[in-house]
C-alpha cells in the first residue's frame, strides 16, 4: 500500500484540470482552422477516442494496480526498459509544457499584460507549480479539485453570458466536410487527453481502489473532460462562428470577452481568467511532476524532489523558447506538439498491455514474489 | 524547518511580481476613449481619425456639472496618418493622455470610409485586446467627428447616448445593432455580407432658452442601414428596407406600423406588432435557388382614428398590414439583390439544408443570390384592443 493516497473525486478532477485549459481555447482555435463548425463535433468524436485509450491504459495495469508505467517495465523487461519509458514519459511532459505555456503566457501577456516579458510568465508559473509539486501529489490532488469547481462556475459564467447572442445557424451544416476529415480533425483534441493517458500512467496506482474502480473512473473522467469541454466548443462555433474561432490562438479568449450579463456585468473575462488559473496551474504542477519523477527514475533517485529545481530550469527555458516567436508557438502547438504527444501516448499504453499479455507468467511471478517479500 | 526555509526562498522571488510594474496604468493617465470616427484623410489612401475622449471631473453626476473642471463632459480631437494606429500615435502629438479604448461605445465611419473598404478597421480593433466586442459600429454621410461629439438626448456622454440608442433597438426596430462582433463574423463568413447601422445627425432638438426655434439643436438619429459587399460599402438602406431587413437579423420584441382604415386612405390605425417570428425556408430547383419567407405576428391596436369598431375593421386592417409588411419584406429582398449583397443571411439558411449544392454555388454566391426568387407569406393577427373593450359597442 502506498502512503499517498488519493480520491476516486480527485483522480477525476485531476483529468479534467490536465485537459481543460488547453482544450477551450487554443485546442478549438486548431479545430475551427482544421474543420470549421464541425469542432465541436471533433471534440466528441475525441472524447469517445480518449475514454478508450483510457481503458487501454488501465487494462495495461489492471493486474497490478500498485505499480505505475516505469515501474511496471522494469518488472516486465528489466530496468533498463524502465528506464526508457521514464524517458519517453519526460519526453512527453517536456514537450507537453511548450502547448501548456503557450495556453498560459499569451491568456496572461496578450489580453492583459502586454508589455510584461515572457519570462515573467514562465518564471511565475514554474515558481508555483514547483510548490505545488514539491508538497506532493496530494495537495495537487486538492487544487484539482477546488480548480474542478471553478470550472463549474466558468461553465456556468460563459454560459449566461454568451446565451444571448448564441445562433444554431452557426453550427451548421453538421459534418460539411465529411466524416473522415472531421475524425482527422479530433487528433488535435487527442493530444490534449495524451496528458490524461500520462497522468493515468503515473498517478493511477495511488487511487484509492485503483483495481476496483479503475475501469470506470478512467472512462469517467475523459467523459468528463469532454462535457465540460464540448460546451466551449458549441459555445464559440454557435455565438463567434467557426470563422472567427479559427482567427485566433486563444478563442475562448474571444468568447470570454464577447460574454456579458446584461448591460451591467460586461467585461468580466479577469474574473474568468481568476476562475480559470487553478485548471492552468494544475497543468504546469503536473508537467513539473511528471518530468521530475520520470527523470529521477532516470538517475535511479529514490525522491523526485531534489529533481523539481533542475526540471524546472529545463521547463522555463524550452517553454520561454516556445512562447517566444509567436509564428514557432503556432507551429509547435499545430504540428509538432501533436506528433510528439499521439505517437507516446497511443503506443504506450498499447505496449504495456500487449507486455503484459505476452509476459503474464512473468509478471505473476514477480508480483508473488513481491508480495511474499512484502 | 527546512520545509518552512524552502518556502521562504521560493516566495522571496514573488515579492518582485508584487510591485505591479508592468503595464502599469493609473486611471489619471488615461484618455478614456468613449466614440470613435473614422474617415478618409486629405493625404490619398490616409485615416482620418476621431476621438471623443471623457473627462472624468466634468462628467459625474447626470448633468455633468462641472466640479472645477471646464464644464464640457468630452474633449473631441482628431489626427490623421497612413493607418489607424499610427493616426492614433500621432494623436499622442497633442493629447497629455494614452489613448485607452476599453470603455469605447462606437465606432462610426463616414460613407465614403466605408465605401473604400473598412478591412484595416475591423482587422485593427479585432486585434486590440483593449476594445470591447460589443462596440457599436455605424455608418454615417455626415462628418464622423461632428456625429461623436453631438450631445443627444439625455445623456452627459455622447458616446453613450448613441449606446442607448442601439440598446433599444430591438423595440424601435429601425436599425441592425450591428456591433464589432457581428461585422467580425459577416465579414469572416463565407457566406453572408456585413450590414451596419447609420447615424445621421438631425435637426431635432429644441433650445430651452429659444424654444421658439424648434430644431436648432442637432441630434443623433439611428436609422437605416448600410450595405456591405465583403469590406466594401455598396449603398444605403431606406427605413422600409431597413423595416424590412430587422426581421431577418435581429430578435425584435416589437414593432409599431401605421395603416389606413379600409374605409378611408385618410384616417389611420396604429398597430404594435408583437411575438413577431420569420423563417425562412430554402429550395433549389433547375440550378436557382429560392426562399420561402413566412412571417407570423400578432398585433395590438394602439391608437384607432378610423372612427368603427375595431371589430367591424380587424379583418380589413389585418389584410392591410399584411401586405404592408410583406411590401418591407420583399423591398429588403430587392434592394439586397440589387447590392449583390446577401447581407439577409438568405446564404446561411441555403447551406444548411444544401450542403453538397452549397460547395459549387457558394463560391459565387453573390451572383446566384441575385437570381433567386423569394415569397413571402404574412401571417398577421390582430388579437388585442388593449384597455379598450373589444366590442361592437367601442370604437
Amino acid at each position: 500500500m502506498r502512503k499517498i493516497q488519493i480520491t476516486n473525486g480527485m483522480f477525476v478532477a485531476m483529468v479534467v484540470n490536465l485537459i481543460f485549459a488547453k482544450a477551450i481555447g487554443v485546442t478549438q482555435g486548431v479545430l475551427a482552422r482544421s474543420i470549421g463548425q464541425d469542432m465541436w463535433v471533433a471534440t466528441l468524436l475525441g472524447t469517445l477516442q480518449g475514454a478508450a485509450m483510457m481503458y487501454i491504459a488501465y487494462l495495461a495495469i489492471r493486474r497490478t494496480p500498485h505499480l505505475n508505467y516505469i515501474e511496471l517495465g522494469d518488472l516486465l523487461l528489466g530496468k533498463w526498459f524502465g528506464k526508457l519509458i521514464a524517458l519517453l514519459i519526460f519526453v512527453f511532459y517536456l514537450a507537453a509544457f511548450g502547448p501548456v505555456m503557450i495556453t498560459f503566457v499569451y491568456h496572461l501577456k496578450d489580453y492583459f499584460l502586454p508589455e510584461a516579458p515572457y519570462w515573467l510568465f514562465t518564471s511565475s508559473a514554474l515558481i508555483i507549480g514547483s510548490i505545488g509539486c514539491f508538497y506532493g501529489l496530494e495537495v495537487m490532488a486538492r487544487i484539482a479539485l477546488i480548480g474542478s469547481l471553478f470550472i463549474f462556475l466558468l461553465n456556468t459564467l460563459i454560459i449566461i453570458g454568451s446565451m444571448k447572442e448564441f445562433d444554431i445557424r452557426n453550427l451548421l451544416p453538421l459534418l460539411e466536410h465529411g466524416f473522415p476529415l472531421t475524425a482527422a480533425a479530433s487528433l488535435h483534441f487527442d493530444a490534449d487527453w495524451a496528458l490524461a493517458i500520462m497522468l493515468a500512467a503515473l498517478i493511477l496506482p495511488f487511487v484509492n481502489g485503483a483495481a476496483a474502480y479503475g475501469r470506470k473512473l478512467s472512462v469517467v473522467s475523459i467523459l468528463a473532460s469532454g462535457m465540460v469541454i464540448v460546451i466551449w466548443a458549441i459555445l464559440e462555433g454557435a455565438v463567434l462562428s467557426a470563422e472567427v474561432t479559427s482567427q485566433y490562438t486563444i478563442s475562448c479568449m474571444k468568447l470570454a470577452r464577447n460574454a456579458h450579463i446584461g448591460n451591467f456585468l460586461q467585461r468580466y473575462e479577469m474574473i474568468m481568467i481568476a476562475l480559470y488559473s487553478f485548471s492552468i496551474l494544475f497543468e504546469v504542477m503536473f508537467c513539473i511532476y511528471g518530468t521530475s519523477v520520470s527523470i529521477s527514475k532516470i538517475f535511479g533517485l529514490k525522491s523526485h524532489k531534489v529533481m523539481i529545481a533542475p526540471v524546472c530550469i529545463v521547463l522555463g527555458l524550452f517553454g520561454t523558447w516556445v512562447v517566444r516567436d509567436h509564428f514557432r508557438a503556432i507551429t509547435y502547438l499545430e504540428n509538432d506538439w501533436p506528433r510528439i504527444a499521439l505517437p507516446i501516448a497511443f503506443s504506450l499504453p498499447l505496449l504495456m498491455l500487449g507486455l503484459r499479455m505476452l509476459m503474464r507468467k512473468k509478471l505473476n511471478q514477480a508480483v508473488q514474489s513481491q508480495h511474499g517479500e512484502s | 524547518m527546512k520545509r518552512w526555509l524552502c518556502l521562504f526562498i521560493s516566495f522571496i522571488p514573488l515579492l518582485l511580481l508584487t510591485t505591479s510594474c508592468y503595464g502599469l496604468q493609473q486611471i489619471n493617465e488615461l484618455a478614456i476613449v468613449t466614440a470613435v470616427g473614422l474617415d478618409v484623410g486629405k493625404a490619398p489612401g490616409s485615416v482620418k481619425l476621431s476621438v471623443q475622449i471623457i473627462r472624468p471631473a466634468d462628467a459625474r453626476g447626470q448633468t455633468g456639472a462641472p466640479a472645477g473642471g471646464t464644464g464640457q463632459p468630452i474633449y473631441s480631437v482628431s489626427a490623421e496618418g497612413d493607418s489607424i494606429f499610427d493616426a492614433i500615435r500621432n494623436l499622442g502629438h497633442f493629447t497629455s493622455r494614452r489613448v485607452y479604448w476599453a470603455h469605447n461605445f462606437l465606432i462610426v465611419m463616414h460613407e465614403s470610409y466605408a465605401r473604400r473598404g473598412i478591412a484595416d478597421m475591423i482587422d485593427f480593433f479585432t486585434r486590440n485586446h483593449e476594445l470591447r466586442m460589443n462596440t457599436w459600429v455605424a455608418v454615417t454621410p455626415d462628418a464622423p467627428d461632428e456625429v461623436i461629439s453631438t450631445i443627444t438626448g439625455l445623456e452627459v456622454v455622447p458616446g453613450q447616448a448613441v449606446d442607448r440608442l442601439f440598446r433599444n433597438i430591438q423595440i424601435v426596430g429601425l436599425a441592425p445593432a450591428s456591433d464589432m462582433r457581428s461585422l467580425e463574423e459577416a465579414f469572416l463568413s463565407p457566406s453572408v455580407q456585413p450590414v451596419l447601422a447609420e447615424l445621421k445627425l438631425v435637426k431635432r432638438g429644441i433650445s430651452n432658452k429659444k424654444p421658439e426655434e424648434h430644431g436648432s439643436i442637432k441630434q443623433v438619429e439611428l436609422a437605416g442601414a448600410a450595405a456591405f459587399n465583403k469590406d466594401k460599402m455598396v449603398g444605403w438602406l431606406s427605413s422600409i428596407e431597413t423595416k424590412g431587413a430587422m426581421y431577418f437579423l435581429q430578435k425584435l420584441k416589437s414593432g409599431i406600423e401605421v395603416v389606413s382604415c379600409p374605409q378611408s386612405k385618410d384616417q389611420i390605425v396604429t398597430l404594435e406588432l408583437k411575438d413577431i417570428r420569420l423563417k425562412v425556408t430554402p429550395s433549389y430547383a433547375n440550378q436557382v435557388p429560392s426562399f420561402d419567407i413566412r412571417m407570423k405576428l400578432q398585433a395590438d391596436v394602439v391608437e384607432n382614428d378610423c372612427g368603427a369598431p375595431i371589430t367591424e375593421i380587424r379583418e380589413a386592417t389585418e389584410r392591410t398590414l399584411k401586405e404592408k409588411l410583406a411590401l418591407h419584406i420583399e423591398k429588403a429582398v430587392a434592394r439586397a439583390q440589387h447590392y449583390h449583397s446577401d447581407f439577409l443571411k438568405l446564404a446561411d439558411v441555403f447551406r444548411n439544408k444544401f450542403p453538397v449544392e452549397w460547395q459549387t454555388l457558394g463560391t459565387d454566391w453573390n451572383a446566384v443570390f441575385v437570381q433567386a426568387e423569394t415569397t413571402v407569406e404574412v401571417e398577421a393577427t390582430i388579437e388585442s384592443t388593449v384597455l379598450k373593450a373589444a366590442k361592437q359597442e367601442v370604437k
